[in-house]
């Protein structure tokens, strides 16, 4: 068998890139954390500048092309929704337009302008998480503070569960389409057809769901013997945890100071 | 004492009008491979939970009578216990497979991670298992896109990684194509010889023949037949429940019809080529 794959398992698993290799948590941390300075400093000025540094740190870690699609496929809708939302209902004394019940206003732009950005910002934050952190060495992670497996099995199961569910729904379709149901069309054909599918997928879903326990219970998931892991991460350097440590207490005197200063 | 045993087993599941298992008793023996076979819905698979220790610990329902394991009741073993003594391969490949594991060869040693062995020990087990089912080449594959047979080998080598010493095997071949098929009892085979109790449900009532020591006929929940596997597969009773007998075994009663019957009743291709060569060779 390939020796390079077998000892890929009795060492830590690294990628060789400063930020992949960071701990699942501390990641999770810098991430979340840095979020906070557009919320607290409200300006698109600051959120787009939040946003660059996403986008940043997600060509640093080598997942540009991961990151970039689902950015602009969920900011592209997300932002400017939020923004039309504000914009076009917001009262003001300035208006710009007005036409029937659309009343758009000075104030109205640019609280939208400020929402559509943090929205790019949250975004941003969502998309970077999902391809710079693995399920699977976040739970690693989590259980190594104390998380229980079960918690952690749930979490990663129930990220296959959706991916399992899709696949299934397709193939239900496609049993229907070679039937002659029209599944194809317009949004309300689709739906139309997609409606009996739900039926036979969940009920497939939980009679797999039994399955699955008891094919676990014969792989021992309930053993009280403390778990051991295949797959392992490096211990926490020094120098991460002061790096998180210093983001951390920048990030929150930023926000002390935004109220104090 | 019997290793396993059974006693006047009756069973219902919850919500069921009528009993699944019906006043079954019989008593098993270490080391040896017991064929289940029956029609469909006869209660192999309900046998098979029992076994395990499902019943009643995961199915509630009714359930009468006795399961003994070593002399002790199913139902007084720590749960945990019988978990790790009892090994489980059932039919549906896709729902055995963790879902959270990104190789077979993670996917293989979750078992011994939930067991807590040391990471070396893990990496010897799994490596020794990968090439005892001839899956090398699935290794470093992703176990949710695998096909139904590949899914099947995995789950299958899941189980054998955990080194249980009873096997509850339920249609391990369902989704195997002639060749899979014959790889997969070969292991079943290498198995039995390390010395563990093998109870296989299996249609294939060929590699039945071939393979077990003794064999139990369920029909409607009830044992109809049960004894040595040669008396058990030449009954031509069986036909009339809806299971066929071993095409040597059919040969074997051809030859009787004829007047030119064996001089042992043949159920196995080795047998007969035995009683041919005797005969003509």
């Amino acid at each position: 068998m390939d020796a390079e794959f077998i000892n890929s398992y009795r060492n830590p698993q690294l990628s060789g890139n400063w930020f992949l290799d960071l701990n699942p948590l501390s990641k999770m941390n810098i991430i979340i954390i840095l979020a906070f300075i557009p919320v607290f400093y409200p300006s698109w000025q600051v959120s787009i500048g939040a946003t660059l540094f996403y986008i940043l740190l997600a060509v640093t870690s080598g997942r540009f092309k991961n990151f970039i699609s689902p950015f602009l496929k969920l900011g592209l809708v997300i932002g400017p929704f939020f923004f039309i939302l504000r914009a076009i209902f917001w009262p003001g004394d300035t208006t710009i337009f007005n036409f029937g019940i659309i009343n758009i206003t000075q104030e109205g732009v640019d609280l939208g302008i400020r929402y559509g950005t943090i929205m790019l910002v949250v975004t941003a934050v969502l998309v970077l998480l999902s391809v710079t952190i693995k399920a699977q060495s976040l739970t690693y992670a989590l259980e190594k503070i104390g998380v229980p497996h079960t918690a952690s099995f749930i979490i990663l199961s129930s990220l296959q569960t959706i991916i399992d569910l899709k696949n299934k729904a397709n193939v239900i379709m496609d049993s229907q389409k070679s039937r002659g149901i029209e599944t194809e069309g317009n949004v309300f054909t689709r739906v139309r057809a997609f409606i009996p599918v739900l039926t036979p997928l969940f009920l497939g879903a939980i009679s797999e769901a039994e399955e699955k326990s008891i094919a676990m219970d014969a792989r021992a998931f309930g053993s009280d013997n403390s778990h051991s892991h295949l797959k392992f991460l490096r211990s926490v350097p020094v120098w991460e945890k002061l790096l998180v440590v210093i983001i951390n207490l920048a990030v929150i005197s930023l926000i002390i100071w935004r109220f104090v200063g | 004492m019997s290793y396993i045993e059974l006693r006047n087993i009756s069973y219902k599941y919850p919500l069921s009008k009528a009993n699944v298992l019906k006043n079954i008793s019989y008593s098993f023996e270490k080391g040896n491979l017991y064929g289940i076979i029956g029609s469909n819905n006869s209660g192999k698979t309900t046998l098979c939970n029992l076994i395990k220790g499902l019943i009643p610990e995961f199915y509630e329902g009714e359930l009468y009578g006795e399961v003994l394991i070593e002399g002790k009741d199913v139902r007084k073993w720590d749960s945990n216990i019988l978990a790790t003594s009892i090994g489980y391969i059932f039919q549906n490949p896709f729902s055995q497979i963790s879902g959270i594991k990104e190789t077979v060869f993670e996917e293989i040693a979750l078992g011994l991670e939930n067991l807590g062995i040391k990471e070396d020990e893990i990496i010897d087990r799994v490596i020794d298992v990968i090439k005892l089912l001839n899956i090398t080449d699935l290794a470093k594959k992703n176990p949710n896109e695998l096909s139904g047979g590949q899914r099947q080998r995995v789950a299958f080598a899941s189980i054998v990684a955990m080194n249980n010493d009873i096997l509850v095997i339920d249609e391990p071949t369902s989704q195997l194509d002639p060749q899979g098929t014959i790889e997969i009892f070969d292991i079943i085979n290498k198995l039995k010889q390390q010395g563990k109790t093998i109870f296989l449900v299996e249609h294939k009532i060929d590699l039945i023949a071939e393979y077990a020591d003794e064999v139990l006929v369920i029909d409607e929940g009830e044992l109809k037949h049960w004894g040595k596997t040669n008396e058990i597969l030449a009954n031509k009773d069986l036909l009339n429940r809806g299971i066929n007998l071993p095409q040597v075994a059919l040969l074997s009663h051809e030859m009787e019809n004829i007047n030119e019957p064996f001089d042992q009743f043949a159920i196995t291709k080795a047998e007969a080529k035995k009683q041919i060569a005797k005969r003509w060779g």
